[in-house]
C-alpha cells in the first residue's frame, strides 16, 4: 500500500511580528518546526506500515520546508516531495487543496493520504475534507488511530464529543488525524537522520503537477485577510496575595464590584 | 452572485437535543440579516427531527429546511456533505453558518470545496460590511485576530465558534414556511459506516464547549479523590470541569474535559484555573474566557499574566473557602 | 559562522528536543542524586549520543567534530549541571581518539558497550603529581609477552563509579621508556573493571550527575589490543584526544552561558526596580551586551576549532595550526562564561543564589573548564609557542 503525508511547517512560536503594510505576519527567519498534528499522522503511519508499503511526505513550500521534509525521512518516510513555486506563494486553504490534490493525482496511486487535523499556526482544519473532496475520496476527521487496514477496508478511532466513535471506510481515503492526549512525538535518532539523506527527494513545481494554475496561490486564493491585528489588551489583573481567608473576602468584593457574580 | 440570498444556519443536534450553539449562530444571523434585509433559514437534517421545527418558531426565523431521513440519524461526512450541496445549489444562499464543533468543522470544508468557495473557521465575530461577511477569528495561537472577507464567491461560508456569540432570544411565535428536502441515499452506495460508538464521558458530565462557568483543575490537583474540590465549587456555580493536559494525562480526570491547544478551546464567561501553572498550550485554550480567576501557590505561575483576579495559595484551602463564600452569597441572591 | 548542513540542523533539533524534554526538567534533582538517571543514558544511546564519533561498524554514528559540538551545544542549553555534557563529550572525544588508533579488536570490543550506554568510556590522563603536564605522570606500562602490566594511579578523573561498577574503562597514558621523557609514552584503554583497580572518589564542586574520583593501578595485566597506536608514540596521540575535547568544551561553556544570559535576561525584563524593569538599567544591559559579544565569538571560534579538527582529518589541516585554535577557543571559555553566568545569577537577586536556580549549576558546571582537559594557562603557553617558536619558550 501506499500513504502518504501531508505535512506542514509552522512557526516555532506564534509570537510573530506583522508586516503592517500587507496584513500577514512577518515569517522570514522565523525559525519553524513540523506542525505537530502532522507529526502524529505520519507515526500513525509508520505504525501501519507493512513490509512492501512505501510512505510518502509531501509538503508545499520553500527550501525552509526542506528541513522539515527531511524530518519526515527521518521518522520513517520513503520518500519526500517538495511542492515549490513562485505560484504557489501565499495560498490559502482554497489554493492550498488544489496544489496538493494537483500533486497527489499526479503521484496518482495511494490508498491513505494523511494529514493533520489543523496546524498549530492558522489552525483553521480545512486542507484535509478540501482535499478529499477534490479527489472525491471519503474523508475521517478527529481520527485518534487506526485499528485496523487491509486491501480496500480500514478501521478507525476517532474523538467525538461523547467519547469515541470506529469508523469504517473504503480505502482510498483521506484521513485528518489528532493525537490523543498521551501522545509524545518522537525524536529522529542520529542514525536515521543520517539514512535520510540517502533517502529520494523530489522538488515539484507547477508545470509538474499540471492542474489548473488559476485555481494556485495567491491568485487562486478566495480569502482575503482585511485586518490584521493584536487582540484588545487584558487589563492587568489584580493578584492577591493575603492570607486565605483575608484572601477570599478580597475576591468576594471584587467579583461583586465588577458584577462577576 | 448577484443571485445569492439569505442566511443559512446549520442545526446541530446531540442526544436528541437542539445544540445550544445554534441558537447563538442564529442570534447573530439575525443581526446580519437585519443589516442585509435578508431572510434567516435553519437547515435540518436528522432522522427524526421534524418535532425540532417547533423549537424554531419562537426565533423570527423565516424558513426551515427539513432533510428527515432515518439514514441520517448518524452523522457521516458523506451523506451530509452530498444533500448540503445539493441543496445550496438550488436555493443559493449567501451565507452560511455553522457552529465550530467537531462536526462542523469536519462538515464546512467539504461542502466550501465542492462548492469552490471560502470558508473561514472558528470566527468569534461576523459582520456585515460593504455587502461582504466580515469574519473575525484568532490566528496564531491567539497572538492576532484577522479580520476575513470571501470577496469574490458565494455563499460565503463560515464555522462559529461555540459561546461568544449572544443567545437568540425567544419571540413571538412565527410560522417559519418549512421544505421538505426529498432525501435519495441508497445505503449501499456509502463508503464509510459507523461501527461502534464508546462514551467515556458520563452524561451528567456538563460539556466544556458550551459551559458558561469553567472551574479547571492542573496538575497542582494532585489526585483523582483531589478533584472533588473541584467538582464542588462547579456544583455551587452549576460549571462545567476542565482541566489542563497535565491533569487529564495522569488520569485524573476524562480526556473531554481537556482544556486547551490538543484539548477543546473554550471561552467561558468565567473560567476558574485550580493548581493550572498555565502552559501556552493551556493558556490558548482558555485565554478568551471572559473573566478568569486563578488559584495557585507559585506566585510567578504564568496563570496570573492573563487573569482577572488571581489569589496565590493553596487551592486546597482557597477553593474550600470560596465554595462557601459563593455558596453564601449565591443563597442571599 | 559556519553553515550547517541539512543532517546538522535535524540532529540539532533532535537533540535539542531531548534535552529540553527529558534532561532540564530533572537536571537539578540528577545532581543531589548524583547520578544521571539510566533513562536519560538510554535515551542518549537511543539518539546515536554515546560515542556518537565512532564508525557505523562499531555502533557509532561516525560524526565528525563539528557535529559532536553541535550536539555538545544543545545538551549544554538543556543541561544546567553539565553533568551529561561531561558524559557525553569525553565519550565523543576518547571515542574519536579509539576510533582513529585503537586496535579492530578494541573497538569491536568496546564501542557496541560505550553506544548502547551500557559502558562509560572515560579518559585518565590526570595523576596528583600532573595533570595537563602529562609527562610529569608517575604511570608506568610494561611489556609482558603478548600482554602489558601497568601500575600507577590516576587523580581527579570523570566516570570513575560508572566504569567500575557498570563496566568500561578509560583512555590512559603511561611512561613504557621513562628515560625518553615524552617520547617514550604509551597510550592504552585500561578496564576500570580489571583485578588490581582500586577506585577512590571525591566530591567535586559542581556537574554532580557523574562521579568522580581516582584509580589505584596495581599490576594490572591488559592484553596488547588495546593500545593505542604505537608504543612509545602516546605523547602526540593523546593531545589529538585532548584537542577535541577542549573544542567542544569550549562550545559547551559558550552555549551554557548564553543560556545563563537568557535566563538572566528575561528575569531583568520582568523584574520592576524603582518602577522600572531591571534591564533598563545601564548597568545591567551594557554587562548583557558585553557578555553576549564575548560569548558568540567564543562559540564561533570553538566551531572553527572543531572545523580545524575535522579538515586535518580530511588532510586537508595542519596539526599545529589546531592545536593553536583550540588553545584560543579554551583559553578564555571558562572565564567568560563564569563571568556571564555570574551576572546572571546577580540580576536575578537572591532566586539566584539559592539551588533552586539552574544558573547556580551551571556555573559551578563550567567552573571547572578552566582546569579540566588542559588549563587556561597551558593554552596560553600553546598559543605562544605557536605564534615564537619553541626557542622562544619556557618549557619544552
Amino acid at each position: 500500500m501506499r500513504f502518504i503525508v501531508c505535512v506542514k511547517q509552522v512557526p516555532e512560536s506564534n509570537d510573530l511580528k506583522i508586516d503592517p503594510n500587507a496584513n500577514r505576519v512577518l515569517k522570514k527567519g522565523v525559525s519553524t518546526i513540523i506542525n505537530f498534528f502532522d507529526q502524529f499522522v505520519l507515526e500513525e503511519a509508520s505504525k501501519i506500515r507493512k513490509e512492501g508499503d512505501e510512505i510518502i511526505a509531501i509538503s508545499m513550500g520553500d527550501s525552509e520546508t526542506k528541513s522539515t521534509l527531511m524530518r519526515c525521512l527521518a521518522l520513517g518516510a520513503d520518500k519526500a516531495i517538495l511542492l515549490n513555486d513562485e505560484k504557489f506563494l501565499e495560498s490559502d486553504t482554497f489554493g492550498t487543496s488544489n496544489i496538493l490534490a494537483a500533486a497527489l493525482k499526479k503521484i496518482g496511486d495511494y490508498d491513505i493520504i494523511f494529514c493533520g487535523n489543523s496546524s498549530l499556526d492558522t489552525g483553521s482544519g480545512q486542507v484535509g475534507p478540501e482535499i478529499a473532496e477534490r479527489l472525491d475520496l471519503p474523508q475521517v476527521t478527529y481520527t485518534e488511530s487506526i485499528e485496523n487496514v487491509e486491501i480496500g477496508k480500514i478501521k478507525i478511532k476517532v474523538q467525538t464529543d461523547e467519547g469515541y466513535s470506529i469508523i469504517e471506510s473504503e480505502l482510498p481515503l483521506v484521513i485528518a488525524g489528532i493525537p490523543p492526549s498521551y501522545y509524545q512525538p518522537s525524536i529522529p535518532p542520529l542514525p536515521k537522520i543520517i539514512a535520510a539523506q540517502k533517502k529520494p527527494f523530489e522538488v515539484w513545481n507547477a508545470e509538474d503537477i499540471k492542474g489548473d494554475k488559476s485555481k494556485f496561490g495567491s491568485a487562486g486564493s478566495l480569502i482575503k485577510i482585511i485586518k490584521l491585528y493584536k487582540p484588545p489588551k487584558r487589563e492587568q489583573g489584580i493578584v492577591i496575595t493575603d492570607e486565605p481567608k483575608a484572601a477570599i473576602e478580597k475576591l468576594m468584593e471584587l467579583l461583586n464590584k465588577d458584577k462577576v457574580i | 452572485m448577484a443571485d445569492n440570498k439569505d442566511i443559512w444556519v446549520f442545526i446541530e443536534f446531540k442526544k436528541n437535543s437542539i445544540r445550544g450553539v445554534s441558537f447563538e449562530i442564529i442570534g447573530k444571523a439575525k443581526e446580519l440579516a437585519k443589516k442585509s434585509n435578508e431572510k434567516v433559514c435553519v437547515v435540518l437534517l436528522g432522522s427524526n427531527v421534524s418535532k425540532f421545527c417547533e423549537d424554531f418558531s419562537y426565533h423570527g426565523i423565516d424558513r426551515i429546511y427539513l432533510c428527515e431521513d432515518s439514514i441520517l440519524g448518524e452523522y457521516l461526512t458523506e451523506t451530509f456533505s452530498s444533500i448540503l450541496i445539493n441543496l445550496i445549489k438550488e436555493y443559493i444562499p449567501s451565507i452560511l453558518l455553522f457552529p465550530a464543533t467537531k462536526l462542523g468543522r469536519d462538515l464546512a470544508p467539504r461542502i466550501a470545496a465542492a462548492l469552490e468557495t471560502g470558508l473561514t473557521a472558528d470566527c468569534i465575530e461576523l459582520d456585515i460590511q460593504d455587502g461582504n461577511l466580515v469574519q473575525t477569528r484568532t490566528v496564531y495561537g491567539g497572538n492576532y485576530l484577522a479580520d476575513i472577507i470571501c470577496p469574490k464567491n458565494r455563499p460565503q461560508m463560515a464555522t462559529v465558534r461555540p459561546n461568544v456569540m449572544e443567545r437568540s432570544e425567544a419571540l413571538e411565535k412565527n410560522q417559519p414556511e418549512i421544505i421538505n428536502v426529498p432525501i435519495d441515499i441508497d445505503p449501499n452506495q456509502l463508503k464509510t459506516k459507523v461501527t461502534e460508538k464508546i462514551e467515556t464521558t458520563v452524561i451528567d458530565i456538563k460539556p466544556i464547549d458550551e459551559a458558561d462557568v469553567i472551574v479547571s483543575g492542573g496538575r497542582g490537583i494532585g489526585s483523582k479523590e483531589n478533584f472533588k474540590i473541584i467538582d464542588e465549587l462547579a456544583g455551587v456555580l452549576n460549571a462545567a470541569v476542565g482541566a489542563s493536559r497535565a491533569a487529564v494525562d495522569a488520569g485524573w480526570i476524562s480526556k473531554s474535559c481537556q482544556v486547551g491547544q490538543s484539548g477543546t478551546v473554550v471561552c467561558p464567561n468565567i473560567y476558574i484555573a485550580c493548581g493550572i501553572s498555565g502552559t501556552t498550550q493551556h493558556l490558548v485554550g482558555m485565554k478568551s474566557s471572559k473573566k478568569i480567576i486563578a488559584i495557585n501557590k507559585d506566585p510567578n505561575a504564568p496563570i496570573f499574566d492573563v487573569c482577572d483576579y488571581g489569589i496565590v495559595g493553596d487551592y486546597k484551602v482557597i477553593v474550600p473557602l470560596l465554595t462557601e463564600a459563593l455558596k453564601e452569597k449565591l443563597s442571599q441572591d | 559562522m559556519i553553515e550547517f548542513t541539512e543532517e546538522q540542523k535535524l540532529i540539532k533539533q533532535s537533540v535539542s528536543e531531548f534535552a529540553q524534554r527529558k534532561i532540564a526538567p530533572i537536571a537539578l534533582e540528577m545532581e543531589k542524586n548524583k547520578e544521571i538517571p539510566q533513562d536519560v543514558i538510554k535515551g542518549m544511546a537511543e539518539l546515536g549520543l554515546l560515542a556518537c564519533t565512532a564508525d557505523p561498524a562499531y555502533g557509532g554514528s561516525g560524526l565528525n567534530a563539528v557535529t559532536a559540538g553541535v550536539i555538545a551545544e544543545e545538551l549544554a542549553k538543556g543541561d544546567c549541571t553539565g553533568s551529561t555534557c561531561v558524559f557525553y563529550l569525553v565519550q565523543a572525544a576518547w571515542g574519536f581518539l579509539l576510533n582513529k588508533y585503537g586496535t579492530e579488536e578494541a573497538k569491536k570490543e568496546i564501542f557496541p558497550k560505550a553506544t548502547a550506554g551500557d559502558w562509560f568510556l572515560g579518559i585518565a590522563t590526570t595523576e596528583s603529581g600532573g595533570g595537563t603536564d602529562v609527562v610529569g605522570g608517575k604511570t608506568n606500562i610494561k611489556k609482558d609477552g603478548d600482554f602489558f602490566i601497568v601500575n600507577g594511579e590516576k587523580m581527579y578523573i570523570s566516570g570513575v563509579r560508572e566504569a567500575a561498577t557498570n563496566g568500561g574503562g578509560h583512555i590512559t597514558i603511561a611512561h613504557q621508556t621513562p628515560e625518553l621523557g615524552s617520547r617514550g609514552m604509551t597510550v592504552f584503554y585500561l578496564p576500570l573493571t580489571a583485578e588490581g583497580i582500586t577506585p577512590t572518589y571525591i566530591e567535586d564542586l559542581g556537574r554532580e550527575g557523574i562521579s568522580c574520583g581516582g584509580f589505584s593501578i596495581d599490576n594490572v595485566k591488559i592484553p596488547k589490543h588495546y593500545i593505542l597506536g604505537e608504543e612509545n608514540k602516546g605523547f602526540y596521540i593523546i593531545h589529538e584526544g585532548y584537542e577535541y575535547a577542549r573544542a567542544l568544551i569550549a562550545v559547551i561553556c559558550a552555549a551554557a552561558g548564553l543560556k545563563s544570559l537568557e535566563n538572566g535576561m528575561n528575569y531583568a525584563k520582568e523584574r520592576k526596580v524603582f518602577g522600572q524593569p531591571l534591564a533598563k538599567f545601564q548597568e545591567i544591559n551594557f554587562r548583557l551586551a558585553e557578555h553576549y559579544t564575548k560569548l558568540e565569538m567564543l562559540k564561533r571560534l570553538g566551531y572553527e576549532a572543531l572545523r580545524a579538527i575535522d579538515l586535518e582529518q580530511e588532510g586537508k589541516g595542519n596539526r599545529f595550526e589546531t592545536s593553536k585554535i583550540v588553545a584560543m577557543a579554551k583559553m578564555f571559555a571558562s572565564d567568560w562564561a563564569c563571568e556571564a553566568i555570574n551576572d546572571a545569577l546577580q540580576w536575578q537577586g537572591a532566586f539566584g543564589y539559592s539551588r533552586e536556580c539552574p544558573d547556580q549549576a551551571a556555573w559551578r558546571a563550567v567552573r571547572s573548564f578552566s582546569l579540566a582537559e588542559g588549563t587556561r594557562e597551558v593554552m596560553k603557553m600553546i598559543v605562544a609557542r605557536e605564534l615564537l617558536g619553541k626557542e622562544l619558550i619556557s618549557y619544552k
